[in-house]
């Protein structure tokens, strides 16, 4: 299978801090990558990194084999981004997040095609369009949660990230926000890569799964091996054990 | 030799803080400058700039005139005082125009804008740094210097000239009011004199001073909250130091500019 996306050798530090020592991933086109470790791991500077947020200080992004430069509009375009914190803009309605970006540019579409697509993306992610005149303010975790994941598929990327799309939400939610990040990821035939601490969403959501340690990849293979590896390291951190090889500070 | 060291530590300390200061001041000025150079590209956020404006100066308006109203009052009754130890009173009308006009027209309208704007752009975009929303914006092909900062920057610098006109005549009102009111000068009287001392240089000297203060607000509440990290507590300590940094520059700006304006 072709890689859709593919890491080569990043390498991040800040300061005299490195947090990315030589990162090399490869996603296969339609599968959802789970990347699991340890907070301070540098998960989320390896997701700044691809989109361009923070300029990696060595390594290669690839985008169907060709190498990605400046972040224009143009790259940017190919890759939509669920925040964990949802990170709706507070001043906007709830529409006009999920329009937000085809609001920008020189084909940007007009307020009123603009607000009939954001309503569709609601009733994709399981909202009613009286939702759609809210205040982010004025919406519940779970409800932020998928008004996120409308704006991040708004304009049908191919490559969408999930920030640890689950945390904060009770089980229910957190189940129907894996459930939507399936359907979304088949819908669209996109590629994701999904950050989480959550045993449960990496096994509903993953294809495949890369353990980093101190900023490198330490295993990675199918969701499916995950129990059965045999790596000390990925056994500790699936099942949440204290003691093996993982460092813990009490 | 202890001496030596004590003279060597102190020197090192002037030293260490000079520097750290310049490194401010160029971090500043870079990221002024890379906020303007958004100036000569497309797209441009006119609704955004119109929405910031009402908010910097619309709805700055009723501090800026309770301020200038009473300074404007008070300003009279001290010329008159002082003017009365060498039968002088008659300057109060034209002494109280100019120096609404020129000083503190736009100094106490710079310094109300400062403690209400600085603080609340501050804290928006800080809020908006630690929520990722800064993030976002990029994320979806939208450059945050010009859609957050270019846009408060022209709005800021637009609208203080404008509240300091205003600030200028309810303080030059204050003034007539307490005169005429309290001082027994003659209405007609004390309109003509404000009118007849008043220079145009007066009021635009006044009016550049305004712009000036306006886009430094405007900065530094913007650097401070783009730039702010560490959660809560980072947000809160992005909108003290944009008042407190605000506040200072415009007081310090404004001696240079009068030395410029009038430097005898």
């Amino acid at each position: 299978m072709t890689a859709k996306l593919e890491l080569t050798g990043i390498t991040k530090s800040f300061g005299r801090k490195t947090v990315l020592r030589g990162v090399d991933l490869s996603i296969p086109e339609g599968q959802n990558l789970v990347i699991l470790g340890g907070s301070g791991s540098g998960k989320s500077v390896l997701l700044k990194c691809i989109l361009g947020l923070l300029r990696p200080d060595a390594g290669t992004v690839r985008i169907d084999g060709q190498e990605i430069g400046a972040r224009d509009d143009a790259v940017l375009s190919r890759f939509g981004m669920l925040f964990q914190g949802g990170a709706l803009f507070d001043s906007l309605t709830v529409w006009q997040n999920i329009s937000f970006r085809l609001r920008q540019g020189q084909n940007r579409l007009s307020r009123t095609e603009a607000r009939d697509l954001a309503i569709e993306k609601l009733r994709r992610v399981g909202l009613t369009p009286d939702v759609a005149d809210l205040l982010p303010a004025e919406l519940s975790g779970g409800m932020q949660k998928r008004v996120g994941l409308a704006r991040a598929i708004a304009a049908e990327p191919e490559i969408i990230f999930f920030d640890e799309p689950t945390t904060g939400l009770d089980p229910i939610m957190a189940g129907v926000i894996n459930d939507l990040i399936r359907e979304v990821i088949a819908d669209l035939g996109a590629t994701g890569i999904t950050i989480t601490h959550d045993m449960i969403s990496m096994r509903a959501v993953g294809d495949h799964v890369a353990l980093m340690l101190d900023g490198k990849v330490h295993w990675t293979g199918p969701a499916a091996e995950v129990d059965t590896c045999g790596d000390p390291h990925v056994t500790q951190f699936v099942s949440g054990s204290a003691s093996g090889p993982i460092a813990t500070v009490r | 030799m202890f001496l030596l060291t004590q003279v060597t530590g102190l020197l090192a300390g002037i030293g260490a803080t000079v520097l750290g200061a310049l490194a401010g001041i160029g971090r500043v000025t870079l990221f002024a400058l890379d906020a303007l150079r958004h100036l000569l590209a497309p797209p441009f956020y006119f609704a955004e700039i119109g929405r910031q404006f009402m908010r910097i100066g619309y709805y700055s308006l009723p501090v800026v005139g309770l301020t200038t109203l009473f300074t404007g009052g008070a300003l009279a009754l001290q010329i008159y005082a002082g003017g009365a130890r060498f039968n002088a009173e008659s300057v109060v009308p034209s002494i109280v125009a100019i120096g609404m006009v020129r000083e503190l027209g736009p100094v106490l309208a710079g310094l109300m804008v400062a403690g209400r704007v600085s603080a609340a752009i501050a804290a928006e975009l800080g809020t908006m740094r630690v929520t990722e929303q800064i993030d976002a914006l990029y994320t979806l092909s939208t450059n945050p210097m010009k859609y957050l900062v270019l846009p408060r920057l022209i709005a800021a610098t637009i609208a203080l000239p404008l509240l300091v006109l205003v600030g200028d005549s309810i303080g030059i009102m204050g003034g007539y009011l307490v005169g005429v009111e309290r001082l027994g000068f003659d209405p007609d009287t004390y309109l003509k004199t404000t009118v007849d001392f008043l220079e145009n240089g007066d009021v635009l000297s006044g009016l550049m001073k305004a712009a000036v203060f306006g886009f430094i607000v405007a900065l530094m509440g913007c650097y401070m909250g783009y730039n702010s990290a560490g959660g809560a507590q980072g947000v809160g300590r992005a909108t003290t130091n944009a008042v407190v940094s605000a506040s200072v520059l415009i007081l310090a700006s404004n001696y240079i500019l009068t030395e410029l304006f009038f430097a005898v």
